[in-house]
């Protein structure tokens, strides 16, 4: 096990870095940079200073520096939390990250393990009440889950709440305590306004993962072992967790790498639709406007945030099923 | 039976140092040369421990010879053990891949007698197979229950063994 650590931690890193440097030097290539906006609003309001502020502004940024060395400088500055200046609002961009990173994190935390509790219970429930009434529901919602774009669904949720219940579902909080310390009343705001924004974000992966665990559940259920053991007559519940679940469960495990981008690319829209203050839109605005080091910052937190998930599901794996697959070939 | 010396290939061993000193390396480097966030250096600090334990343990293996007899397995070298095929009280052997679909990977075998600690094995080692169905076989005498991972990965090896079949 410490062999197979080691080796997927060595992916990782250069992993890490290349998809660093693509990000980076991708979100540049455009022509133009952040300032090019900036400038462009002076000159139409007659600023005769406008091009000697730009000047400055790239001077700045280290804009006038060659692209590789603006890339080294962001890098080494990841180790001192230092992610150089946001062109937004020339402040650093760990400043501007901090309480939205945080939000985020609770956000796509909460839509994990709802995903997870959720289409567990509805994926068990749908394979062994194969055909009946709450398969069908079930599948339905899953169907539903599937087809609607998660955007579209917080736009109806927006709309309903709002004229049938009078409900504000915008943000994450009330807007009290916007720009406030963390308190009680605070943490118990969010938890209320997280309702709606983690089913919106975890409908299309529930449905996704439900239709994936009720497959295989059956698979596993109509296998020999299976009806030999109902044969015996072991008891239902006993015979279904000993082992076509554990089976059937290997698959759900795998998915945990896949589903944190799924959730993370996902939310960004609903999260401009929704107002909410996590990174989505900040993200959005710092692409539109050229932001390197903010964009480029986001990027990598996703990135290393998926590669973690990745970990974490092949060290579950590994510990739970460390089985040669049919047709995987073992090196000497 | 005769007994037969066991040792893990140069090459794999060279592998495995090259591992480590680059995961030292990455790690350490930063810790070293630059003014790191504490909470990054927390990070890089348990990275660099880690490799430095794997780091240890190829050069245990580097410096352990393995000798396979008729009643026992023993590993000769600086944490060396003993385990004997009639008391044999763990068998496990399981696989691992780094790549999604599970394909070039290695198997690896563990074992203890009473009493004694556990070998680990890799499949890199030269005879591994031998070892293996060695294994199985003290495992069929001296009926230790298999999981079912082990029996699957044992029968991918081509080894069977008697009186493990599945019971519902």
């Amino acid at each position: 096990m410490l062999r197979f650590i080691v080796r997927r931690i060595l992916l990782m890193i250069p992993t890490l870095f290349v998809i660093s440097a693509l990000v980076y030097f991708i979100i540049d290539l455009p022509p133009g940079d952040c300032v090019t906006a900036q400038v462009d609003e002076l000159l139409s309001r007659g600023d005769p200073d406008a091009l000697r502020r730009a000047e400055e502004l790239r001077h700045l940024y280290g804009l006038n520096d060659p692209l590789w060395q603006r890339y080294l400088e962001w890098v080494a500055g990841i180790f001192r939390w230092d992610f150089g200046l946001s062109c937004q609002d020339t402040v650093p961009v760990a400043d501007l990250i901090g309480e939205r990173m945080a939000l985020t994190l609770v956000m796509e935390s909460c839509t994990i393990a709802f995903i997870w509790i959720v289409s567990f219970v509805i994926g068990v429930y749908a394979a062994t009440h194969q055909y009946k009434l709450g398969d069908y529901v079930a599948s339905f919602i899953g169907f539903i889950g599937l087809s609607i774009p998660n955007f579209l669904l917080a736009l109806v949720l927006l709309y309903v709440g709002k004229v049938y219940f009078g409900l504000s579902i915008g943000g994450l909080m009330d807007p009290e305590y916007i720009d406030q310390p963390m308190s009680w009343g605070k943490v118990w705001s969010v938890i209320q306004h997280l309702v709606i924004p983690v089913i919106v974000i975890g409908m299309s992966g529930t449905a996704g993962m439900i239709r994936r665990l009720r497959a295989n559940l059956l698979d596993e259920l109509q296998k020999q072992y299976v009806v030999t053991g109902r044969a015996k007559g072991l008891p239902p519940l006993r015979l279904l967790i000993k082992y076509p679940l554990r089976h059937a469960i290997n698959p759900f495990v795998a998915d945990i790498g896949g589903l944190l981008p799924d959730v993370i690319s996902g939310s960004v829209i609903v999260s401009v639709v929704l107002s909410l203050p996590t990174t989505g839109p900040m993200l959005l605005g710092a692409l539109k406007t050229q932001d390197v080091n903010l964009a480029a910052t986001f990027l990598l937190f996703v990135a290393t945030l998926t590669v973690i998930g990745m970990l974490i599901s092949d060290l579950a794996l590994a510990a739970l099923d460390p089985r040669i697959r049919f047709g995987a070939t073992s090196e000497k | 039976m005769s007994s037969a010396d066991l040792r893990y290939p140069r090459q794999t061993l060279l592998a495995d140092y090259g591992r480590a000193a680059v995961g030292v390396l990455l790690c350490g480097a930063p810790l070293l040369l630059l003014d790191v966030n504490r909470w990054l250096a927390l990070i890089l600090l348990l990275g660099f421990l880690l490799f430095a334990v794997f780091l240890a343990r190829t050069a245990l293996r580097h410096h352990t010879r393995y000798v396979l007899g008729p009643d026992t397995l023993c590993a000769d070298g600086p944490a060396g053990t003993i385990v004997e095929w009639n008391r044999l009280d763990r068998l496990k052997l399981s696989y691992f891949s780094t790549k999604r679909d599970r394909s070039d990977g290695w198997m690896q075998l563990s074992v203890g007698s009473a009493g004694g600690r556990t070998v680990k094995l890799d499949s890199s080692l030269d005879g591994f197979h031998d070892v293996v169905e060695r294994a199985a076989r003290a495992a069929e005498q001296t009926g230790l229950p298999l999981s079912e991972t082990t029996r699957a990965n044992l029968k991918a090896m081509g080894i069977s063994v008697a009186g493990q079949e599945e019971k519902v």
